[in-house]
């Protein structure tokens, strides 16, 4: 290299500290240059300056069981009402060898506005559980205005009363909605019968007592005993009274024949006849795709639409599952997470109920084998209008690496862009640093909680920290949300569908309930518009049937809806 | 006396004539007394000084072979064929040589001359008859043996011969009446012989018959209670099997083939625990013998006890490191318990041992692919195919791997795999996974039509496999036949509900969640 400096007639010292001077200078540029080059970090993890310091105890012992490994529920709610996404984490539980040395608790982390959170669940009487914890559901179930919490768990679940102070209240007793002696794993609001008022699907995993340990073993080494070891369970079906107390209602739904491993769910109108139906990820055992009957209730049609079992006839081990438009057809299509070598799912919807696997098509096949899967959902992290997706993975045997040089136990979370088309790009290099970090994750929920309009993420691990996710980048397109209220229908509006027309496309959403894995999202409405800055016309199709025009909604910011009392059509400034 | 008057003979001989024929003669005289190995001697010393006599050439011939020294036999006889093509009898003893060689093609060859010339010949047609049935050609075997009644009736295996060979061309009542003919004979081991060539030819009515007309003074003896067992046990009476037995392995006349035989009568009867009780006595009895720990290994497996296999599997490997069987059990039990790295280790050992064994490529080659090895898989499952290009199993197992890689993007894999699929069924038409595996290829591609004609031949020829099933009631349904499709589901569901759970929790068919 020439610098065009005559060294000879510089002494070595200050050839030397020319050089420093020269090497720093340029680096500095070229610094410089980079950090403007490269696009910011997606998301940054913002977990310590959040001061979310919970962990997750999974009450790990040598007895192995199953359930050590499949806790850690998440929601985002809005429990006081300030506007502001709160957190609250479910704690896991200790097991007959399995004990904590610190005192056991869940956290409610109270969002103070200022990027931090304070934990408040025990002021707020949400800290103990007495009973092994798993996830949670968060709705309004008596429409008084406030968030609810039904938290799932073994050998019982609880619900939650907000009673509108900052403070809940044990109410599962006398709402009847205890799931006594069930391992019960993922939750989901959704009014079924349309009658305005939430009622609860409960997913239950397995036969299970920790007086029946099972024995396996890897190399001689204690592990985790298969799924298969563990004998399903039917679903729990609560219908809502609107008196605070629930009926099960299980049986005279059909439910009580649809024994299996249950996990995921999601409520969603699937063949867009108004009414909720659902999906459930279960883990071995056929995924179930129950239709509405509308008469309380509903047929199982996973087989016929071909996402109950895989090719092969073989029950993948179905842990999360959501439901979005990805392809930008107004079908509701299905993202499920599974076990390594099965890879994650992608079913698309068409108008038949015939779902297409778009698993290999849509790379998540290659971009999961080796994943063992839980949290999903999707979610618009860039605002272009297109349904990306996240994923939280880690694996359940400790020694799989001794067995495998492929896969591996503590395993990275995922962001796919979405190209519009159901097509997926691994974002890891662009999505931050947490994102090529490796967790042995579960949970996960998404929420806007910093209301800057785009979506954020929080996820919980085993045995470890939760990871607090905040998006740097949906705020550099267009995007517009909706907080919506029912009148007649349940008052989260749980089970609208929303159509946005914008910048020539249509997109459509809906109020799910549930989602991911033993999660509970932000219930507001978030939809990326891109580049569109312009007024955007909107219908919602409401819970209870009332469809509503609006036309003219500003973009880049939140419309908070109430439900009309019939059909209109109306310009909202 | 004897000795000391021969020798005088002898020197006598020798003294008269130092000629070839006078060592032929004595050589003969010597193998007449019993001598060989002198006699063998002399004639040596005949051929010696005259090589090209074939007389000399045809006795020493004959002597080797007396002395069991079939291949320098073999050789002297060739020479003499050849010096005197019209010596049957020498062309016979070669025949005869070459039959107990396993050469049966040439053996053939040299007894077709002969009955070309002669064709009345007794011996040789009865030669060729052994020779025949022995190389599978049972139409000329029976044609052979059954034109020499007498000489047949001499010889308790000749007879074996011509039963097995009629048993062979499904001509039973022909095959009874020469059982019959042996049991005749009047003789333990002629009857214990035509016993087991009802059992071999699956006759088992026949074979209990036989073994119950032997004379009660015999009856009980424990070698003719163990193939009455045998017997039984192949004829899937294992209760019968398991009861005779049990007092032979309580007498001190008890074998290790007693306790194996008790061992798999206990696995068919599904007593796993019992089972492995006789193997272990069977081992303790002949620890040396791998083979009582090759068939615990197996029915630990069967019974899905993997880690009590494995622990046997270890055992027997550690007993045996130059046993290719036992390692590939070993590997078996690896993968089935998800020990895939450690199975790679097993298998690739069994093939070091054994390199023509196609099960421990092919069991590699899974294994590797399940360890996530997937270039190292690749590679092995070429070297399989080349090394193994007519076995269909290494190309429906490849086919498997690389419809898994083009799940995962591998856009060439699709047609490689279906190529390999193709490949399979062209050599061998009635693999059902080769079938169902195309089916589904042809049904995820939209070729209902095409699935369907695999899948419903993958059904037949899998009738108790759940996945064929599976994928025939996709394909029903995709062409709108709800009926049919319902019918297979139901199948697919019966069946699937009987196949054995992964991971069970007793402690012994322990699966961990990997």
């Amino acid at each position: 290299m020439t610098l065009g400096i005559d060294s000879h007639r510089m002494s070595s010292s200050r050839i030397l500290l020319f050089l420093l001077l020269l090497i720093g200078i340029s680096g500095e540029i070229l610094q410089h240059r980079l950090l403007a080059a490269s696009p910011k970090e997606i998301f940054t993890d913002i977990t310590q300056e959040a001061e979310i310091t919970w962990q997750q105890f999974g009450g790990e012992s040598p007895d192995r069981f199953l359930i050590e490994t499949m806790g850690g529920g998440v929601a985002f709610v809005d429990f006081d009402n300030d506007g502001m996404l709160d957190i609250f984490f479910v704690n896991g539980g200790e097991t007959p060898r399995g004990k904590s040395p610190l005192p056991l608790s869940n956290a409610l982390y109270r969002n103070l506005g200022n990027g931090k959170f304070e934990n408040v669940a025990a002021k707020a009487g949400l800290d103990k559980l007495n009973f092994y914890g798993m996830g949670v559901a968060a709705a309004d179930f008596d429409n008084d205005g406030y968030q609810d919490l039904y938290v799932t768990g073994y050998p019982a679940s609880a619900l939650y009363h907000n009673n509108r102070n900052g403070t809940f209240t044990n109410v599962t007793d006398k709402a009847g909605v205890k799931n006594a002696g069930k391992w019960a794993a993922g939750a989901a609001w959704f009014d079924y019968d349309r009658d305005g008022l939430l009622d609860l699907i409960v997913t239950n995993y397995a036969q299970f007592s920790f007086d029946d340990p099972k024995k396996c073993e890897v190399n001689g080494v204690r592990a985790y005993c298969a799924q298969t070891a563990y004998t399903g369970l039917p679903l729990t079906l609560y219908h809502n009274n609107g008196d605070g107390t629930f009926t099960d209602v299980s049986t005279r739904a059909g439910f009580d024949k649809l024994i299996g491993r249950g996990l995921g769910v999601v409520a969603i109108d699937v063949n867009d006849d108004g009414w909720p139906d659902l999906f459930i990820a279960r883990d071995a055992s056929p995924n179930l795709l129950l239709i509405n009957k509308h008469d309380g209730t509903f047929e199982d049609v996973a087989l016929e639409a071909e996402v109950a079992y895989d090719q092969n006839g073989a029950a993948k081990a179905g842990m999360g599952v959501d439901a979005g438009d990805v392809n930008g057809d107004g079908i509701p299509d299905f993202v499920l997470t599974n076990f390594n070598d099965q890879y994650h799912s992608l079913f698309l919807g068409s108008k038949s109920l015939a779902f297409s696997d778009h698993t290999s098509a849509s790379h998540l096949a290659s971009l999961t084998r080796l994943f063992v899967g839980w949290g999903a959902k999707f979610l618009d992290y860039d605002n272009d209008g297109n349904l990306d997706v996240m994923l939280v993975n880690g694996h359940i045997n400790q020694v799989i690496e001794s067995m495998r040089v492929d896969v591996k136990y503590k395993e990275p979370a995922l962001l796919l862009r979405n190209n519009g088309a159901g097509v997926f790009d691994d974002m890891r290099e662009l999505a931050g640093p947490a994102f090529r970090r490796s967790y042995v994750g579960r949970s996960l929920a998404i929420g806007d909680f910093d209301n800057d309009g785009d979506a954020d993420a929080v996820f919980t691990t085993l045995n470890g920290p939760a990871v607090l996710l905040r998006n740097n980048v949906g705020q550099d397109s267009s995007w517009i949300g909706f907080s919506l209220q029912g009148t007649t229908s349940n008052r989260d509006a749980i089970g609208a569908k929303i159509t946005v027309t914008s910048f020539g496309r249509t997109l459509t959403r809906w109020i799910a309930g549930g989602g991911s894995y033993l999660a509970s999202h932000d219930r507001r409405v978030l939809v990326g518009l891109g580049p569109s800055a312009k007024p955007i016309n909107v219908d919602i199709r409401w819970p209870g049937g009332i469809v509503q025009h609006l036309s003219g909604l500003q973009p880049r910011q939140y419309h908070r809806l109430v439900e009309p009392a019939s059909p209109v059509s109306s310009k909202k400034p | 006396m004897l000795f000391a008057g021969l020798m005088f003979w002898h020197q006598g001989l020798l003294g008269q004539a130092d000629s070839a024929q006078a060592h032929a003669d004595l050589g003969i005289q010597l193998a007449q007394s019993g001598d060989l190995t002198s006699a063998e001697n002399e004639l040596r010393q005949a051929v010696k000084i005259e090589p090209n006599n074939p007389e000399f050439l045809s006795t020493l011939g004959t002597l080797l072979a007396m002395d069991k020294k079939l291949d320098e036999s073999t050789a002297v006889f060739r020479k003499a064929v050849h010096l005197a093509p019209a010596d049957f009898t020498s062309r016979r003893y070669l025949a005869a040589n070459l039959w107990q060689l396993h050469s049966y093609g040439e053996a053939k060859h040299e007894l077709e001359t002969i009955l070309r010339e002669h064709p009345d010949d007794a011996h040789s047609r009865l030669l060729l008859g052994m020779v025949s049935e022995n190389s599978g050609d049972y139409a000329t075997a029976a044609k052979m043996l059954s034109s020499v009644p007498d000489e047949v009736a001499k010889q308790p295996e000749s007879l074996a011969a011509l039963a097995l060979s009629y048993y062979r061309l499904h001509e039973r009542t022909n095959a009874r009446t020469t059982l019959q003919r042996l049991s005749s004979l009047n003789t333990l081991k002629a009857t214990l012989l035509g016993g087991e060539i009802a059992d071999q030819a699956g006759d088992y009515e026949e074979a209990e018959q036989l073994l119950n007309s032997i004379s009660s003074s015999e009856a009980n003896a424990p070698d003719v209670q163990f193939r009455r067992a045998t017997v039984q046990y192949h004829a899937g009476h294992f209760a019968q099997c398991q009861a005779t037995l049990q007092p032979l392995v309580s007498s001190p006349a008890a074998t290790p083939q007693m306790y194996n035989r008790l061992g798999w009568c206990y696995h068919r009867l599904n007593k796993p625990k019992e089972a492995t009780e006789s193997f272990e006595h069977a081992i303790a009895l002949t620890p040396a013998d791998e083979s009582n720990y090759v068939d615990l290994i197996k029915v630990l497996e069967a019974h899905n006890f993997l880690r009590v296999a494995l622990d046997a599997a270890n055992r027997a490997a550690a007993l045996f490191p130059k046993s290719a069987a036992v390692f590939n059990l070993k590997g078996s039990v690896e993968s089935r318990l998800l020990q895939f790295t450690d199975a790679v280790a097993s298998y690739r050992h069994a093939l070091q041992l054994d390199r023509t064994n196609a099960n421990s490529i092919l069991g590699l080659a899974r294994a590797q692919a399940s360890a996530g090895q997937t270039s190292d898989a690749t590679s092995t499952f070429h070297t399989a195919i080349q090394r193994f290009p007519k076995d269909a199993r290494i190309k429906v197992a490849y086919a498997e791997i690389l419809l898994k890689q083009m799940e995962t993007g591998d856009s060439d894999a699709k047609s490689r795999a279906e190529q390999l699929l193709r490949s399979a069924i062209a050599i061998d038409a009635l693999n059902g996974e080769a079938l169902y595996q195309l089916g589904n290829v042809e049904l995820n591609d939209g070729r209902s039509e095409e699935a369907l004609r695999h899948l419903e031949q993958a059904v037949k020829l899998l009738p108790q496999s759940s996945q064929p099933h599976f994928a025939l009631a996709r394909a029903y349904r995709r062409l709108k036949r709800s009926n049919d499709a319902e019918r297979e589901m139901d199948l697919y569901n019966k069946l699937k509900a009987s196949e054995p759970q992964r991971a069970e929790s007793s402690g012994a068919g322990d699966d961990a969640r990997n």
